[in-house]
């Protein structure tokens, strides 16, 4: 599903250069759920958002789905990513704007669903994440762990092959955190392939494999059947 | 000693007060320099906006100040004429010549009057130095008893009470003596008479509605200006329009008891001969200070306009309001920002009514800011706004006390009513949400529906403006380019006040037609614009002669031909008839109408120039229809006109020449008017230039309102730039969010477009119908004749207001919606 090779990320300011990744290689299989660590400016957010095609990479190639990216305009792209993959963030980047519903329904806004479609689908994800009573509700009116649900249903309404999660329960108490890892598992045992970056090793206990970077680098690549 | 002082302030708490507001003083500049563009864009408009404001207060003031400046002002009224003629009304700011005398015979409440008499365009000789003067005034030695003047040579006493003397005004002593004191010296008049110079007063001040250069005694009338017997009380006098008349009334008497007392004036002096001419009078008045804007009264000097004044202090006031609304708006847009200082100062202490007065000190201070701009950008552009108001405003005026403390007054409410809602909105943030630099209140959709209203306001007037620019632009068109009824292009107009010349009129035409670029040459005592001698006659009716009055002009053959001017039916003047000399007469198609000819018009009988006992003067037959001219300014309606040949050789003589060469056959005309020996230049003017000349004070608004316009625009626009910057900053997380889950950046781009578009749309659909009402009862009110509202108008000013908004918040919005979403996203 995807595959880098010799990956790197040079930021330039105007005197400093700074290598945020460093000849990354490797390897997702479909249906693998992935654990990337390390500590702060590591360079997991980096990798995540390359992955994500959010952000472009200075060297290195970087094959999507059996597609090599690189050279693809930020149109291709952004038809790559709306069309298959899913985002969650640890701020949940939910729009304050929008109720839950509206939120939840954007993205097949702009994959161009009919609006019927759209209510059916968005019923149903809202239905899975147990939050359909809050859905003519303002994130501002939610707690942490229903605005994580209600990102984690924007993430997957659309169904996407992989679903990229960035800290997804850093802003959460434990109880929340854990309903959240425990609906990311799930989506996993669905067939969803799943990488999230996360500092806590609870978290990343739930994934079969855990990659650890260091200074833009990886140091180890755990199978974890094979730790246990 | 000292140790005491300093608690008695510390008691009466000063010292906290000091400091405090030294405080507010120190976070107010810092938050202008840290940012920079919101200060920029406040301060700007603001200056922009009390600049204008404080130009239209001078104005305002000014026309409300006009002839203030005599000391007996609330005493001095103008008498004026309304008479009756055959039903008619005509109403005039000048009364018969003995009126004056009369009253003050009559009215013990008058202590004295005085009348003031334009002695016309005349040739003004001293010495080697001649010039035209036409703002030489015969008056009354009490004139100086009524209205204030300052002397500056010469005393009051006397100065006009013999005949043959002249008072005259700084500019013409300046103008014809130099620096050589004029005092005893004679002056001459195209007469030929000698004047002594009596005195000298000042210039007259410029908001005055009189503006005389000299003044010359009353008692010289008989021999200068052929008004005769100045003094005499005939019966017959009192039906003769004459002079403008200014009475005096004795402290604690009224105006009102005069216009009581005057039915009984009136049967003593002027009923016997009204009844032979089935005509009457009353009299009208005006205070002297309300002349300024006495309106569609005959022979009026030229007026102020109230309306205006109106108009302008309404301009000021939405100009200010839009200022207003962006201080508001730009303080609510960047209260998130503030909000961690709001929380701060709570937090260590702060209470609600000092976050307040911090909030309201801040707005007022910045209002005072741009007030001392604004009297900066007013004294750098005063000479322009003098030049395009026609006024001679002083920066001086600034420095007078009550202007002070309205601009004072004026900085601080703006400050004041800018300031109160951020004040009472973001001091009442709760301190945990507020440090954390959230208001988190409500759901998110509430937010900004104020900012929402405020830019619809702005756009409201806005568009409100830009649609009156551009109907009362075509009004104006409309005017310039109406069908009249007669060709007013290409068409010289020569004035022949010297007797001598005009008895030379016919030689004079025929050296003119001489020359192939001279069509046709026509002498008249009207042209169009200036035709208005009502006279009455008797009128051909069912049951006889009956009496009526009407306009009526004097021409020669070649009237109609010259003027372009079209016969309907009959035939126009034809020298080959011996009879039309004497007795023809053509009618417009309003005149059969009101006299009910129009079946039957032609050979209708008009009795016209007869004497007090109804006999002698010329029995008229209608010979021709011609088609309705409009022969005055198109604010009023054709009124039935007679046109018939004159006796003798008359004031206007118009000349149609070809369109090619102008400037050959104006010379050549000069050269004839030189060899024919006309005393006096060359003084012309086309018809077309006299005729859009009446549309002045159309023009003059035209000018004003495309300069509101543009004013309003710019402080509305400097608000959108900040306002859709702000926005686009605040929306910058929800933009990344929207672009990460597959919105394009086109999308983006209608999202932050479509909300301020919505606003303008809005704004617009209320404006409209606004506009449409309001300008629709001027058009209709003003103009007789009027072009309709056209919808074109309304969708210039909605596409107008729209494409300039796009422009003005694509800078931001483009920068937004093309910014890579990560860094978006990571904004928190």
């Amino acid at each position: 599903m995807i595959k880098t090779e010799n990956l790197t990320k040079i930021f330039r300011t105007d005197e400093v250069e700074t290598t945020a990744l460093n000849k990354i290689s490797f390897r997702v299989q479909p249906g693998e759920f992935i654990a990337i660590m390390g500590p702060s400016g590591c360079g997991k957010s980096t990798l995540l958002n390359i992955l994500g095609l959010l952000d472009n990479h200075t060297a290195g190639e970087y094959y999507f789905l059996d597609m090599e990216v690189s050279k693809f305009s930020e149109k291709q792209k952004a038809k790559l990513r709306k069309e298959n993959i899913g985002f969650v963030f640890q701020n949940f980047n939910l729009i304050d704007e929008l109720t839950v519903f509206e939120n939840v329904e954007l993205p097949l806004i702009y994959l161009g669903y009919g609006s019927r479609e759209r209510k059916r689908r968005v019923e149903m994800v809202l239905e899975q994440m147990q939050i359909t009573h809050r859905k003519k509700h303002f994130p501002v009116q939610l707690s942490g762990g229903q605005q994580q649900r209600v990102a984690v249903a924007r993430a997957i309404v659309a169904e996407p092959k992989l679903i990229l999660a960035d800290e997804p329960t850093g802003n959460l108490d434990s109880a929340h955190g854990e309903e959240v890892m425990n609906l990311i598992e799930w989506l996993h045992k669905n067939g969803t392939t799943v990488i999230i970056v996360t500092h806590s090793q609870r978290d990343a206990e739930y994934s079969q494999r855990i990659v650890r970077l260091f200074d833009g680098q990886i140091i180890t690549e755990n199978i974890k059947e094979h730790i246990l | 000693m000292i140790l005491k002082r300093q608690s008695l302030i510390q008691d009466l708490g000063l010292i906290p007060l000091i400091i405090m507001f030294w405080n507010y003083c120190k976070t107010t500049l810092r938050n202008i320099r840290r940012d920079k563009f919101y200060a920029a864009i406040n301060i700007i408009g603001l200056s922009v906006g009390l600049a204008a404001f404080i130009f239209i207060l001078l104005f305002v003031k000014d026309e409300l100040t006009y002839d203030r400046y005599n000391e007996k002002h609330s005493r001095i009224h103008r008498i004026e004429a309304d008479f009756h003629i055959a039903g008619k009304h005509e109403k005039f700011a000048i009364v018969p010549i003995p009126m004056g005398p009369a009253f003050k015979l009559e009215f013990p409440e008058v202590e004295t009057f005085v009348r003031l008499y334009n002695a016309g365009n005349s040739l003004i000789r001293y010495q080697e130095k001649e010039s035209y003067e036409d703002e030489f005034y015969f008056a009354d030695s009490t004139i100086f008893d009524v209205f204030t003047h300052k002397f500056i040579l010469g005393s009051a006493k006397n100065a006009l009470t013999e005949p043959f003397t002249i008072v005259i005004t700084e500019r013409i002593a300046k103008k014809y003596f130099g620096d050589s004191n004029p005092m005893g010296e004679m002056i001459k008049t195209g007469s030929g008479n000698s004047y002594k110079i009596t005195a000298v007063i000042d210039n007259m001040p410029l908001n005055s509605h009189l503006s005389y250069d000299a003044l010359i005694s009353a008692a010289s009338t008989a021999h200068e200006a052929g008004v005769e017997e100045f003094n005499s009380m005939e019966p017959v006098r009192f039906w003769n329009i004459g002079v403008y008349t200014y009475i005096l009334l004795h402290e604690n008497s009224s105006m009102q008891s005069i216009h009581d007392k005057f039915p009984a004036f009136y049967d003593k002096y002027m009923k016997e001969i009204g009844d032979t001419f089935n005509a009457s009078f009353d009299l009208l008045s005006t205070p002297l200070c309300e002349t300024h804007f006495s309106s569609e009264l005959g022979a009026d000097r030229p007026s102020g306009n109230m309306a205006y004044v109106y108009v302008f202090s309404a301009v000021a006031l939405f100009i200010i309001l839009i200022a207003a609304i962006n201080y508001m708006n730009m303080a609510t847009a960047r209260s998130a920002r503030r909000s961690r200082e709001v929380g701060m100062r709570k937090v260590v202490g702060a209470n609600r009514s000092q976050l307040i007065t911090q909030f309201l000190s801040e707005s007022i201070l910045m209002s005072l800011l741009a007030m001392v701009i604004a009297i900066v950008l007013v004294y750098v552009l005063l000479p322009d706004f003098n030049s395009l108001s026609g006024k001679s405003l002083s920066f001086g005026l600034l420095s007078q006390p009550e202007i002070l403390i309205v601009l004072l007054g004026i900085a601080i409410i703006v400050g004041f009513v800018s300031g109160s809602y951020p004040a009472f909105y973001l001091s009442s943030f709760q301190p945990v949400y507020a440090i954390k630099g959230s208001t988190a209140r409500g759901s998110g959709r509430s937010k900004g529906s104020l900012r929402r209203t405020l830019v619809v306001i702005q756009f409201f007037i806005a568009i409100v403006l830009i649609i009156a620019t551009i109907v009362v632009k075509s009004q104006l068109d409309y005017l310039k380019n109406k069908d009249l009824g007669f060709r007013k292009e290409n068409v010289v107009v020569l004035e022949l006040q010297d007797s001598a010349f005009r008895s030379k009129v016919e030689p004079f035409k025929e050296e003119l037609l001489k020359n192939p670029n001279v069509i046709g040459v026509t002498n008249s005592t009207g042209v169009p614009g200036r035709i208005n001698w009502l006279q009455i006659m008797y009128v051909e009716g069912e049951e006889g002669m009956k009496e009526n009055a009407l306009i009526l002009a004097q021409t020669d053959y070649d009237f109609i031909d010259v003027m372009g001017m079209e016969i309907m039916q009959g035939r126009n003047f034809d020298k080959n008839m011996g009879t039309d000399q004497e007795e023809a007469v053509i009618i417009n198609e309003a005149g059969i109408k009101e006299l009910g000819w129009i079946d039957n018009p032609i050979g209708k009988k008009i009795h016209h120039g007869f004497d007090l006992d109804g006999t002698g003067g010329r029995m008229l037959k209608v010979i021709g229809i011609v088609k309705d001219f409009n022969f005055i300014s198109l604010h009023n309606r054709i009124e039935p006109i007679i046109l018939f040949i004159s006796e003798v050789p008359r004031f206007f003589l118009s000349i149609r020449i070809e369109e090619g060469n102008r400037r050959a056959t104006l010379d050549f005309i000069e050269e004839k008017w030189n060899d024919f020996g006309a005393k006096r230049p060359f003084d012309h003017i086309f018809l077309d230039q006299s005729l859009d000349e009446m549309y002045q004070a159309e023009e003059k608004l035209g000018v004003i309102f495309r300069i509101a316009t543009i004013l309003t625009i710019f402080i509305a626009l400097l608000g959108l730039l900040g306002l859709s910057s702000f926005i686009a900053e605040q929306r910058t997380k929800e933009i990344g969010v929207r672009k990460i889950l597959g919105a394009s950046t086109g999308h983006v781009v209608w999202l932050l477009f479509k909300e301020f578009i919505t606003l303008i749309i809005f704004a617009f659909i209320i404006a409209v119908p606004f506009s449409w009402w309001r300008l629709d009862i001027w058009i209709n009110d003003t103009f007789i004749y009027h072009d309709t509202i056209k919808w074109v108008s309304f969708a210039i000013a909605g596409i107008l207001a729209l494409a300039i908004g796009i422009i003005t918040i694509s800078f931001h919005v483009l920068r937004v919606a093309s910014a890579n979403p990560v860094d978006s996203i990571k904004y928190e």
